[in-house]
């Protein structure tokens, strides 16, 4: 009787005591995060719930206004140009990453198959240029692909583009800054799926399949997959919300979501409107994120996908 | 045979992908000697930009300013962040989901979002207290917020890696919990310190989109100083910042190239 | 020990904070557009007031107003905004009304600056300078170009060389009613419409480079980028002067159909950190002598009559100073507000987005 008398009331001071632990270590972040990240998300939702002023500050009553005019109505009826905005972000986002996607996977293999002490620096050389901060790396583009420039007088002379003109700025200049600016996330989660990569299971698939295509398919793309998911979400969602590339490269013709949100505050136009686009990313975000989840959990890449 | 062609063409991809990865860094820095103002034609050697740089005093104060934000963010970071990766460890098997999703926000919030999530509300709480005016503090607390994350992952991610009878030795040694975090927990855990605030740095120098909505008129960062001079058109002066960044990060390569290097011998 | 230690750390504590106040007293905070300030009159107000004067740059006037109400409008001391924007800055209460009884240079102010349409009484802003807005060419490219907005908007005048439009939309939008022949102040909304589709039709066209702002845009004929676009008629002289070479095949012009004629106008935001200061700022720039070493450094007209005197020559000439037959046909931006801004605002962001 004493015995168990005693047990809870020291089991309950341990777990006041862990409890105290927990809260001791973990709440000075998470109070941070909340305060500093929460409320302002929270806050900037409700911006997307009130009227424009007259001059693009939000304003009481609530009201849907911002929403339908992110859908395209304004007082002059219904027009087209933010449909075009968002579709363009995703026909962006989806060729970006498949591209990127393309250029990783044999990079990430290739680095795999070299020598051991070859592969840190073989990743570093892939990851330094995205140490340098993503406008200086912009810049570089708009430098390279400026009319004149080597590279577009090639361009030219191929015909692809008209002449004076330069490769930059056009959509192809910000398709090609997002395949570049995001190129070392995919390879990182590939390279490091290829690692552990179970070569018996793939000689096993050789000698089962006469095509490598087929074998490919069977033993390698399955073992590797977590890390193309987590590849991609690193790569898609930044890039659907990219703000820098399109603003620089793209020249007023590749206006992206992430410009739209970004003008209704750099520009003074519509604070509401920014905040519903907002809102219109962050549910493409968790959406992506859900999707990616789910892909992974049903095809066994149990593993946590995001990083 | 087929494999060695695979081979061979994978090596020539590799190259061919490397060239993309730095030509338009190597532009920047070859620019950045050109003599004249031009974008398509290289005329001769000159240091005359790097001329221009000198004494400027914007430039300087950009410099100073990214410097202060990213040690300063990445010090806070590191200390808030290593309490969460600690709690994380110590109470893996409760449900903390909460905390999971709640860390996982920064990471996985567009920049943009970000940015004008905390411009708003800066704007909003500065109109109703008067605190926090949009400048070098406003700038810290945005970064503290997306480092802390990165930074409770790597930390909780050594402690997993180790080996858990370790806490119990560290029980029986040391008789406080002062001295069993100064004598067992910061020493076993520092590599993951220290490349957490490497990672830190890296990210704060990298931002710009949140930099850039939450600056005010005296803390402009270098990335931000170059988005205004590309904006403004002056070019050859922006290539010779952007290589002297470029410069501060080809060494910062070399030395985690030499830290791995002896983390391996 | 220990309480030592602690009194020095109090000490040095106290030492920056009053540091730092008194760092905050004497300083200047101006929000200018870039490349429009002598750094030697700079110098000397500093020297003169024992003040710092610390200078942030703006590009467009959208981006000023952004900047104003993301928290500006209590960081800044002065601000330097176009004609038509003041307006809708007194109305949001952004800006605070001048002291008269402080600034005593205000009689050096032109007659027809002193009771401007955009603020009647001049009860907010004091005047900086005025200038135009026309299209910079190649006159390599268009050694016949005509004197008209065609350059830009007709693909048969400028067939294939790029070319680049205002990034602020009120002076884009302004050319194409000019263009259609609606005039360049135009607000009506039929004449905006056909306007905004000309627009979206234009940047359609191969060769549009994108949207430029007017200091940017000379970059950008300067490299060769493009080879028309839209600038300021001092800005045009100020880059020529620093470059001569490149500038001899760039040539500006003031488009028949009309064109942009603006005033800047000094500001002091509604909670500045230092209004006293700001005061004397604007005080020391109506001065005679430094109104005229401005404009003698910024290449744009002045609109202080006292400075006539100083002036240089290339000040009382074109482009500086207008033809009259070209002063005839510059018109301000209108001032937009109410539902008028609202439409011009979707106008402008469908253009922007399609």
């Amino acid at each position: 009787m004493a015995y168990t008398g005693v047990t809870p009331s020291a089991r309950s001071r341990g777990m006041v005591r862990e409890a105290r632990h927990l809260l001791f270590t973990v709440a000075p972040g998470a109070t941070w995060i909340v305060i500093f990240l929460v409320l302002p998300s929270a806050y900037l939702m409700a911006v997307a719930f009130m009227s424009n002023g007259p001059y693009g500050l939000p304003e009481m009553p609530l009201s849907l206004e911002s929403f339908r005019r992110l859908a395209g109505f304004g007082f002059l009826g219904w027009s087209p140009g933010n449909l075009y905005t968002l579709l363009r972000s995703l026909w962006q986002t989806l060729v970006s990453t498949g591209l990127v996607v393309i250029v990783a996977y044999p990079i990430a293999y290739y680095i795999s198959t070299c020598r051991a002490k070859w592969r840190p620096i073989m990743l570093l050389l892939v990851v330094v240029p995205s140490w340098t901060n993503q406008v200086i790396r912009t810049f570089g583009w708009m430098n390279l692909l400026a009319p004149g420039t080597p590279l577009s007088n090639l361009a030219e002379g191929l015909g692809f583009i008209a002449p004076n003109m330069g490769l930059y700025p056009s959509n192809f200049a910000v398709t090609l800054g997002l395949v570049y600016n995001f190129l070392p996330f995919m390879v990182l989660p590939l390279y490091a799926a290829f690692e552990k990569l179970d070569t018996a299971q793939v000689e096993a698939a050789q000698d089962l399949f006469a095509s490598p295509v087929r074998a490919f398919w069977h033993a390698v793309f399955p073992q590797t997959l977590p890390g193309l998911l987590a590849g991609i979400v690193l790569v898609a969602i930044p890039a659907f919300g990219m703000y820098v590339i399109p603003e620089l490269l793209g020249g007023g013709k590749g206006m992206m979501l992430g410009n739209l949100v970004a003008n209704q505050f750099a520009g003074g136009a519509n604070w509401p409107l920014g905040a519903a686009g907002a809102i219109l990313m962050l549910i493409a975000t968790f959406i992506g994120l859900f999707a990616m989840r789910r892909i992974g959990k049903r095809l066994g890449g149990g593993e946590e996908v995001v990083i | 045979m087929r494999k060695r062609t695979l081979k061979r063409g994978l090596t020539g991809f590799w190259w061919f992908t490397l060239a993309f990865l730095y030509l338009p860094l190597a532009v920047v820095v070859l620019f950045s000697f050109n003599a004249s103002n031009s974008a398509a034609t290289f005329t001769g050697i000159s240091l005359r930009w790097y001329g221009r740089l000198m004494g400027n005093e914007e430039i300087l104060s950009a410099f100073s300013n990214s410097m202060i934000l990213a040690i300063t963010s990445s010090v806070i970071a590191l200390g808030i962040g290593c309490l969460i990766g600690y709690g994380m460890y110590r109470h893996r098997h409760r449900k903390l989901g909460w905390l999971i999703v709640l860390i996982y926000l920064p990471i996985v919030l567009p920049d943009i979002v970000f940015g004008i999530s905390e411009m708003a509300f800066f704007v909003q709480v500065h109109r109703l207290t008067g605190l926090l005016q949009p400048g070098l503090v406003t700038m810290i607390i945005a970064h503290v917020t997306f480092q802390i994350p990165f930074v409770a992952l790597i930390v909780y991610s050594r402690f997993v890696g180790l080996d858990p009878t370790l806490f119990e030795a560290a029980k029986d040694l040391y008789a406080t919990p002062i001295k069993r975090v100064v004598h067992f927990m910061l020493p076993t855990i520092k590599p993951a310190l220290i490349s957490a605030f490497f990672l830190s740095f890296t990210l704060s120098v990298d931002d710009f989109v949140i930099s850039f909505f939450t600056a005010g008129p005296e803390s402009a960062t270098l990335p931000i100083y170059i988005w205004g001079a590309i904006k403004k058109g002056v070019s050859p002066e922006i290539n010779a910042i952007a290589t002297l960044m470029i410069g501060a990060v080809a060494i910062a390569a070399i030395i985690s190239l030499v830290f791995s290097r002896r983390r391996q011998a | 020990m220990t309480i030592n230690k602690t009194a020095l750390a109090l000490s040095v504590g106290a030492a920056l904070l009053a540091g730092s106040v008194q760092a905050q007293e004497n300083k200047l905070y101006l929000f200018n557009w870039t490349e429009y300030m002598d750094p030697e009159i700079i110098e000397a107000f500093e020297e003169k007031y024992d003040v710092d004067v610390v200078q942030n740059y703006f590009n467009s006037l959208p981006e000023m107003f952004a900047k104003l109400n993301a928290g500006g409008v209590s960081q800044y001391d002065i601000i330097v905004p176009s004609n038509y924007y003041v307006p809708r800055l007194i109305q949001t209460g952004l800006v605070q009304k001048l002291d008269k009884s402080k600034l005593a240079n205000l009689d050096n102010v032109m007659a027809q600056f002193q009771d401007p349409a955009y603020d009647p009484g001049a009860e907010y802003s004091a005047p900086y300078q005025w200038g135009t807005t026309g299209i910079v060419y190649n006159t390599e490219t268009f050694p016949d170009a005509p004197k008209s907005w065609s350059l830009l908007f007709d693909p048969e005048v400028n067939p294939d060389h790029p070319f680049a439009l205002m990034g602020d939309g009120q002076v884009s939008m302004g050319g194409a009613c000019a263009y259609l022949g609606h005039g360049y102040d135009c607000t009506d909304m039929n004449a905006w419409k056909e306007a905004a589709r000309l627009l979206i039709d234009t940047k359609g066209r191969d060769t549009f480079s994108g949207f430029s702002d007017g200091t940017p845009a000379l970059q950008q004929l300067a490299r060769g980028v493009t080879h028309v676009g839209l600038s300021y008629n001092g800005d045009y002289l100020f880059f020529k002067d620093e470059d001569p070479e490149t500038f001899e095949t760039l040539d500006f012009m003031i488009p028949d159909e009309g064109a942009e004629m603006w005033v800047d106008a000094m500001l002091i935001p509604s909670e500045a950190p230092n209004p006293d200061m700001a005061h004397k700022f604007i005080d020391f720039i109506l001065d005679a002598e430094v109104g005229a070493q401005l404009s003698n450094y910024n290449y744009y007209a002045s609109p202080n009559a006292a400075a006539e005197p100083y002036l240089d020559a290339v000040l009382t000439e074109p482009p500086v100073q207008p033809s009259e037959a070209d002063m005839e046909r510059l018109r301000f931006t209108p001032s937009l507000e109410g539902d008028a801004l609202q439409t011009f605002q979707q106008l402008w962001s469908e253009v922007q987005s399609r």
